[in-house]
This record gives structure tokens, C-alpha cells and sequence, in this order.
């Protein structure tokens, strides 16, 4: 390439960066040569990855995803890419793909012991069948389970929840996101009696102040990162405080950062509260107008198994949901425990930076925006912690309007609009109502043209649950779809791998790669991936994005809605639905699942001649109408004139995504403020409408200590987590050869002075040892993240290194999400006789 | 294996008592080349490297750097190098 050349390319990369940051550069760095990109054909689609939701482009040539880039119109990222969205276009071209079935079998038949051989989908389809009839005639419905993904596509979601609730009537369906936002999700139902937040990115550009929660953004929301970091530049006055138990990047770049000893965020929370109180911030008008007190259930156990001492000595251990109304007065008086002094010394946050950080709340003019991720809500407390933010922008009115936000991110990339909005959680059905709510079912029955009675009104088991059961033999045809739970559940030794290989169950798993849970399944179902498929999702600002199927999957692979509308076709009504409801609703007599379900005259009232026929369409033509259109319009009339109101099916396809509700064409970025969301009175302000009373709930509840903590010889804290190259169990991540080399295998990250404390040097082999496992790994002193001492982090992204032998199934007991951030734990040298015996 | 020039851009947010140290030090890193942005702090610069896997480490390097609040790629090209030489 002579030199020239480079030279164009340069000022046409650095043109693309000044554009996309905003900046001017010298005129001869623009001008950008056009014409390098003409054989793409480029389409838009919203990333694969977290829930930020970033717009890509994506070009294709030849039937291959070839280029993506930054989508210069998304309003989320403006062109920008963070380095796991660039390499999107390589993940689903992974050496080790999966195209096709594969079943353990032995002379020719399914074997639980056998080797996995590949058969063809109707052989595939044939088994699971005679499974699920098995165990739904043996059993009952609460013997079939699924477990989903927050990275379900919304129609993918849907139609499960649909299978599993209506056609096999159990609502043992549960996502990934369990383990994810549970927390996050349940407490915006108890304060607002809506899910999600009210306001959106655009609080980014409006904020004085940002405060994380347990968040490391700038390895794990980068793009969104980049919105606060310009912010902040171009604003002088504008502050980031970080709270975290260990440092990060993101606290190297923020101006405070308070380091807290694990669970003691309860405590400085309670402090800020308190602080408003004693210094007359309330602001009072707005709490009397707008909010209720409620005081909680308290010593509420760890969610961890009913025989556990922990859970037999908690004295709310069944009824830990359970709060109470109250007053101002009884309020305050719980917070006024929470001084200064008792906060720095839970905390060991000195008292300077806790009063710092308390002023930020109370100050009338200093515009809030709090932040949190899987610090907050992977937490024992995690529905308290949620609470307690709230409770500090609600008694300061700092909340629904721009800027004034209390925000709770997302780490998948349709946690909102699938696993919450559609309702895949073991409790929920669409449009946040509940499946235990008998009004709420029947409403259902009526969209789905089902009879009345059919839908179970118990709960369902929820993800930790559902390994505890599978392990019990209690739940025993199992399907889990768009996730790896084997490598991200917790104490997976004893709790998840027991029930996987138990004799007396079925499971299969879908998915594009064999992960650690595909290799121990049953069945292997090769999956289509991303632009593979249309698709849909809903991001952490409310924000719904469509995209169309941009390439074929390779060799049989097929989308998981395709999987789950086949399925259906292998089961008549009368085989899965009781007697006495068929003899009242005769209609519904000798119909198969996928008839009732999916032809009921509403999912397929749409022609496949409205696909847009630039673009193929799978699903579509496998089932003769337009598969995705006719089950998103089905759904969005659970939400429309509700407050979840979506725009139509064709909107999507046109835009780059829209914020519900979208009333009369327009979205709403600021919901329950008058002025900004159609569903405020005039007159009123403001009006959380979700609940009756339109008033949100403070919720009081103490400082309680985590289920476990370091003793004599368990004596480190673990916390594990995430890095910026590798998303999650970088099932996809790891495949691209650029992010597995820019990080390839799991470390212990520790103090240099807790290694001396070991003799241990930085590199050398240890082991992670916990009451429930152990797992070797190596050293690392130095690098990104600095812990304090007596505290490791070691990332869950590496298969060969799987953390979650080590770690704890204890989960907060109202959301039922798992605690991934405190156990106790050693490290010990890995001694030359180990060594040797590995060998 | 034909050699391969790969030329990319980033956006680099950096702290702006620190954008006169980070222009200097991200000089010295080679194939690497700042544009402009010094008045906002978010810098516009170029990489030009052998491989791809060595645009994943400049980025690394660069977000390491004292002050560099974030490091974003925007841009990214490559091309065979005998095809126009």
C-alpha cells in the first residue's frame, strides 16, 4: 500500500471519529474519500452484547456478516463502538459452530450415558416429545421447566412463555436475567408499581452530578460511559462519585471513590437518608403529595435451601415480601441510627467522603443521576439497596425530570424487553402483570383466545430454584435456550451439574456454541444467532429496536422461535390440558399446541407477503405468515392504553428504536412528570401512576450482615465479575481470536500485600478455595482492578477457571437473585504435590 | 500469510489537566498519531498497525494511560498490502 494511500485512509478514519465525537479538525483532515464500501449492503441492528443497546451497522457480502461499525444515527451511541461491538461480526463465525443436532445415544438410541452423535431435528424433536409426554403424564405440568434469556429475542420470548404457560401449563419458565436485574425489576414493581425506569440516557446530558452503585461503567457500559466522560468535560462543575468494594477503571477516572466492605452500602445509604432528614432536605411537599412509608419485613434470611441453619434461624424467612405502611415519624426514626459514625465504621468509608457524597442528595440545585449494576443487584439485600436509592431521590423529589434520575442499568441486551416487558419470569405475564393475580390471567386468556381457567396460577420455580429441583429429581424435562447456567449459576458442583446429569431428567439446551451447559445436556439444539434472525429488543431506557435477518445461520441451525413453534406442533390439547377444561371449551378439542397457540387467527393474520422482501425471512416462510409481526402485535395489546403503549409492528423496522410508551407516534423519555408523559393528569405534577393511590412507596429497612463472611480459615472475600473484552461466560466473546488474546484466562486479582501475606508471587498457581469448591487459577497484583486487602475478584468469563464452583447460592430472598459479589474463600499455593498429580 | 496495514480511529476522552501528557505519550506509541481535540479533550487519533490484535493492545495502552477517562474506536480498515504496492 504506498503511501498516499495511507494516508486517505487516515483522514478518512480520523474525519469519522471527529464526526462522531463532535469535534472540529483541521480542514485537510476532512473530506472523506467515499466509495471503499460499495459492495456491502449495510443494514442497521442494535448490538448483540449488554443492554445498552448501541445501533450498528452491519454489512454483508456475500451471505457473510463481513464489517460492522458504529450507526452514526443511533441516538444511544452516535457512531461510537466499544471494542466488543466492533468484533461483532466475527462471533458468529466461531471454528466450532454448531450445525446440527446432537443426542447421546448407545446402539442407536437415546442414553443418558451415551456419547453425543449428531441426528437429524425430527429425530432431535421425536425424543424431546416422548420426554416431555413422559414426565407430563407421570408428573404433572410442574415436573417441565425452561429456562430463558435476557437475550431472547421479544418474540422469542414471548412464544416461550406462551409454550410453557398456556400449552404446558406450568410457570416453571424463568430468564438468565434471575441472575442478572431481579432485584432491580421486583423493587420497581414495589415502588412504583411499574417496572423500569422513568427516565433515560438523555438524563446523561442533563446531570450535575453521577453517583455508581456498584458499577464499573467503564468496563462494562463503555459507550454509555463515554456519554458521562463528555459530560463531565465539558461541564466543569459536573462531579462522578463511584462506589465499589474494590478499585476499578472507573474509579480511577471518577473525582470520589468511596471503597465499602461488602454489604455495608445498606449502611451509607440508611446515612444519606438520615442526612437529608437531620438537615431539613425533605423535600416535604413532594413526599406528602407523592409518596407513601412502608417499613419492611426485617432478618429475612439468604434464600438459600429451606434446611439451611441460616434460613431456619431468620425470623422472615417465609414472609421476607412482606412490608407494612407507616409514617414519616417511624421512618426517620429507623434511619436516625444510621450516623455518620456508625456508616464510616460499617464501611470503612472515612466520614469526610460519606458526608461529601450526603450533600450531593440533600442540595436542592445539584442534579443526581445514581447508577447501578450487578453490585446492587446481586446482593443478598439487593430489593433493600434498590429501595434505599429511591428512598434518597423520592425524599429530595429528585426524580422524573431531566437529569434527576435514579437509574438502573442492564447487563443483557433485551433484559427489559423480554425477560421483564414480555414476562418470561416465573411470576409474570406481559405487561407487568402477575401470574398468582387471577384477573391478571383470565385478561391473558381473553388475548390468547384460550379458555378460561387454563392458565396455573402458581408460581413458578425461579432460576436457583430450578437447579435445586432438577437436583431433587422434582423437575425433570428441562429446556434452557440463549444462555450458559452451567458456568453462571451459583455453587454449580453441588447444586446446578448434580441436576443436569441426574438420571431422572431430560435436558436439552439450544444454543449456537458448545458451552460448558451444552456439553452436559442431553440434547443439543444448534441455534441461529443475532442478525440470523429478525429480532427485537428492548434496551435499559425503554428503548424497543428491531432488526431484520441479515444472513442465513449455518447448516441446520435454527432460531430458538423456530425451535419453539415446531415443538408445539408435536402436542395435541387433549394430551397436555385437563379433561374439564376441553369439555367446556370444545372448540379448543384435538388441536395441536402450535394450532391454539400460534394459528389462533391472530399470529398469523399477517401475510408472508408483508416481509420485507429485501430481506429474508426464516421463520416465515417455515410457517406460512409472518411469524414475528403477528406475535408482536399479539403481545403489544397488553400493553397499549396501559402505560406500555408500543408503536406498530412496521415503525420499528423504520426507526432506531423508540422509548414506550409511544402514544399517538411519540415516545416518552420522562415518565410519570406532567408536561413530559401522557398519562399524567394536568394538574397533578407528578403521578406514579403504576400504583393505585398514583404515590410511590419509601421503603425502611435496616443495615443486616451477608450470609457469609471470612473467618479463621476462610479468610478472603471473593467477589466476581465481568472484564471490557469478554461479555458475561464469553461463550461468544472468547471465539473472537482479538478479545481472547486481549484477555485470555481468568486471574486472581489481590493486594501485593495479602500475596506476601502468602508467599505467593504475582503469576503463580493458586487455588480459590470455598466451603463448596475450589478451582485453580493464577495471581495478579497489578492491572486494571486494584482490590483492598482481605478481598480477590476473579472473572467468570473463562470455562477452564469456573469461578462459580467456589461461590455461594445464597440469593436475596424477595427477588430471588443470587448473591455473586461476597463469599468467603482462601487462596493457597498450588503445592508441588498437586501439581503433580494433575499431570 | 500476506502482510496486512490496518488503519484506525479512536475517540480519547482525556482529563483536561492531563491532554498536553496524553498527546505526548500516545506520540510515542507507534503507528499512533493524534488528529486534534486538545480544546475539548476528546482527542481524534489514528492507529496504523500489522494486525488487528495489535489495534485491541493500542487501545488497551491508551486507556491505560494517566488521565484517559475513555478510549472508543470509531473506525477500522484494512487492506492487504501487496494489493497496492
Amino acid at each position: 500500500m504506498d503511501l498516499t494511500r495511507r494516508t486517505i485512509l487516515k483522514t478518512q478514519a480520523a474525519a469519522a471519529a471527529a464526526a462522531a465525537a463532535g469535534v472540529s479538525i483541521p480542514a485537510e483532515a476532512q473530506n472523506i474519500p467515499t466509495g471503499e464500501d460499495i459492495q456491502l449492503q449495510w443494514s442497521k441492528a442494535p448490538c448483540r452484547f449488554c443492554g445498552t443497546g448501541c445501533g450498528v451497522m452491519v454489512g454483508v457480502k456475500d451471505g457473510r456478516v463481513v464489517a460492522t461499525h458504529g450507526d452514526m444515527q443511533a441516538e444511544v451511541n452516535r457512531g461510537l463502538n466499544c471494542v466488543k461491538g466492533y468484533f461483532l461480526s466475527k462471533i458468529m463465525y466461531g471454528a466450532d459452530r454448531l450445525t446440527q443436532p446432537l443426542m447421546r445415544m448407545k446402539n442407536g438410541q437415546f442414553a443418558k450415558d451415551g456419547e453425543f452423535q449428531p441426528v437429524s431435528w425430527d429425530q432431535a424433536f421425536d425424543e424431546m416429545a416422548r420426554q416431555w409426554k413422559k414426565v407430563l403424564k407421570e408428573k404433572g405440568p410442574e415436573a417441565v421447566g425452561m429456562f430463558g434469556s435476557g437475550q431472547w429475542t421479544i418474540w422469542e420470548g414471548y412464544a416461550a412463555s406462551k409454550l410453557m404457560r398456556a400449552g404446558f401449563r406450568t410457570n416453571n419458565l424463568d430468564p438468565n436475567a434471575r441472575h442478572c436485574m431481579a432485584s432491580a425489576a421486583v423493587t420497581f414493581i414495589r415502588t412504583f408499581g411499574m417496572d423500569e425506569p422513568m427516565g433515560c440516557y438523555d438524563d446523561f446530558e442533563h446531570a450535575d452530578a453521577f453517583v455508581l452503585w456498584g458499577s464499573n461503567m467503564a468496563e462494562m457500559h463503555p459507550i454509555l460511559w463515554t456519554r458521562i466522560t463528555d459530560r463531565r468535560l465539558s461541564h466543569p462543575h459536573v462531579r462522578i462519585a463511584t462506589l465499589s468494594t474494590y478499585e476499578h477503571r472507573t474509579t480511577d477516572l471518577s473525582d470520589t471513590a468511596l471503597i465499602f466492605k461488602p454489604n455495608s452500602d445498606l449502611a451509607i445509604l440508611n446515612y444519606i437518608a438520615n442526612y437529608i432528614i437531620q438537615n431539613g432536605a425533605v423535600n416535604r411537599e413532594f413526599v406528602e403529595r407523592h409518596c407513601n412509608f412502608r417499613l419492611a419485613n426485617t432478618d429475612i434470611g439468604y434464600g438459600l435451601r429451606p434446611d439451611n441453619v441460616l434460613e431456619q434461624r431468620a425470623q422472615h424467612a417465609n414472609d421476607a415480601q412482606v412490608s407494612n405502611p407507616s409514617s414519616f415519624e417511624d421512618y426517620a426514626k429507623l434511619m436516625s441510627q444510621y450516623t455518620v459514625e456508625k456508616a464510616s465504621e460499617l464501611s470503612g468509608v472515612p466520614k469526610e467522603r460519606l458526608e461529601a457524597l450526603a450533600k450531593v442528595y440533600a442540595d436542592p440545585k445539584v442534579k443526581v443521576m445514581s447508577l447501578w449494576t450487578m453490585g446492587f443487584n446481586q446482593h443478598v439485600r439487593g430489593v433493600w439497596a434498590n429501595h434505599m436509592v429511591y428512598n434518597l431521590h423520592l425524599l429530595t423529589g429528585k426524580i422524573s425530570e431531566p437529569g434527576n434520575s435514579p437509574f438502573s442499568l442492564t447487563g443483557q441486551p433485551s433484559a427489559c424487553g423480554t425477560a421483564r416487558e414480555v414476562g418470561t419470569f416465573s411470576h409474570r405475564l406481559p405487561a407487568d402483570m402477575q401470574v398468582a393475580n387471577p384477573e391478571h390471567r383470565k385478561h391473558a386468556e381473553e388475548i390468547w383466545k384460550l379458555p378460561h381457567g387454563l392458565l396455573p396460577g402458581k408460581v413458578g420455580y425461579h432460576a436457583v430454584q430450578q437447579d435445586r429441583m432438577l437436583k431433587d429429581g422434582k423437575l425433570n424435562a428441562y429446556w434452557i435456550m440463549c444462555n450458559n447456567n452451567l458456568q453462571t449459576a451459583p455453587n454449580t458442583n453441588n447444586e446446578t451439574y448434580p441436576g443436569y446429569r441426574n438420571p431422572a431428567n431430560f435436558v436439552v439446551v439450544s444454543d449456537p456454541y458448545p458451552t460448558v451447559t451444552a456439553m452436559a445436556a442431553d440434547l443439543i439444539l444448534p441455534a441461529a444467532m443475532w442478525v440470523e434472525k429478525e429480532g427485537a429488543y428492548g434496551n435499559a431506557e425503554r428503548r424497543t429496536h428491531f432488526w431484520h435477518q441479515l444472513v442465513n445461520a449455518p447448516g441446520d441451525a435454527r432460531s430458538d422461535l423456530w425451535q419453539l413453534m415446531e415443538f408445539s406442533k408435536r402436542f395435541t390439547t387433549d394430551e397436555v390440558w385437563p379433561k374439564e377444561i376441553l369439555d367446556a371449551s370444545p372448540d379448543h378439542k384435538g388441536k395441536s399446541l402450535f394450532d391454539v397457540l400460534f394459528a389462533n387467527g391472530e399470529v398469523n393474520k399477517f401475510p408472508v407477503s408483508e416481509v420485507d422482501p429485501a430481506y429474508e425471512n426464516r421463520e416465515s416462510k417455515a410457517f406460512g405468515f409472518y411469524v414475528q409481526k403477528g406475535l408482536f402485535e399479539e403481545y403489544a395489546a397488553f400493553g397499549r392504553g396501559h402505560g406500555h403503549d408500543l408503536a406498530p409492528f412496521d415503525t420499528y423496522h423504520q426507526v432506531r428504536g423508540l422509548r414506550w410508551p409511544v402514544v399517538d407516534g411519540k415516545e416518552t423519555l420522562w415518565r410519570y412528570r406532567e408536561g413530559l408523559d401522557p398519562y399524567v393528569e394536568k394538574g397533578s405534577g407528578v403521578q406514579f401512576y403504576g400504583n393505585p393511590d398514583k404515590k410511590a412507596n419509601i421503603m425502611g429497612a435496616p443495615y443486616e450482615p451477608p450470609a457469609e463472611s471470612p473467618d479463621a480459615e476462610y479468610d478472603m472475600w471473593l467477589v466476581t465479575g465481568r472484564v471490557l473484552e469478554h461479555w458475561h461466560s464469553g461463550s461468544m466473546t472468547l471465539r473472537v481470536p482479538e478479545l481472547y488474546k486481549a484477555f485470555s484466562g481468568a486471574v486472581v486479582f489481590m493486594h501485593p500485600d495479602d500475596a506476601a501475606k502468602r508467599n505467593l508471587r504475582r503469576g503463580q498457581e493458586v487455588k480459590v478455595v470455598s466451603r463448596r469448591g475450589e478451582i485453580r487459577s493464577r495471581i495478579e497484583t497489578r492491572g486494571r482492578n486494584k482490590v483492598p486487602p482481605g478481598l480477590i475478584f476473579v472473572p467468570f468469563f473463562d470455562a477452564s477457571q469456573l469461578i462459580n464452583k467456589v461461590t455461594l447460592d445464597a440469593t436475596d430472598p424477595i427477588s430471588k437473585q443470587t448473591d455473586f459479589k461476597k463469599c468467603a474463600v482462601k487462596v493457597v499455593a498450588v503445592s508441588a504435590a498437586d501439581a503433580g498429580g494433575q499431570q | 500469510m500476506t502482510a496486512e496495514c490496518h488503519i484506525s480511529s479512536l475517540v480519547v476522552h482525556s482529563h483536561p489537566d492531563r491532554v498536553q501528557s496524553i498527546i505526548e505519550s500516545i506520540g510515542s506509541i507507534e503507528g499512533a498519531e493524534v488528529h486534534g481535540g486538545a480544546d475539548t479533550g476528546k482527542l481524534i487519533v489514528t492507529l496504523e498497525t500489522d494486525t488487528e490484535s495489535q489495534v485491541v493492545e493500542r487501545i488497551n495502552t491508551i486507556q491505560l494511560l494517566q488521565g484517559v477517562l475513555a478510549a472508543t474506536l470509531v473506525f477500522h480498515h484494512f487492506e492487504s498490502v501487496q494489493e497496492r504496492e
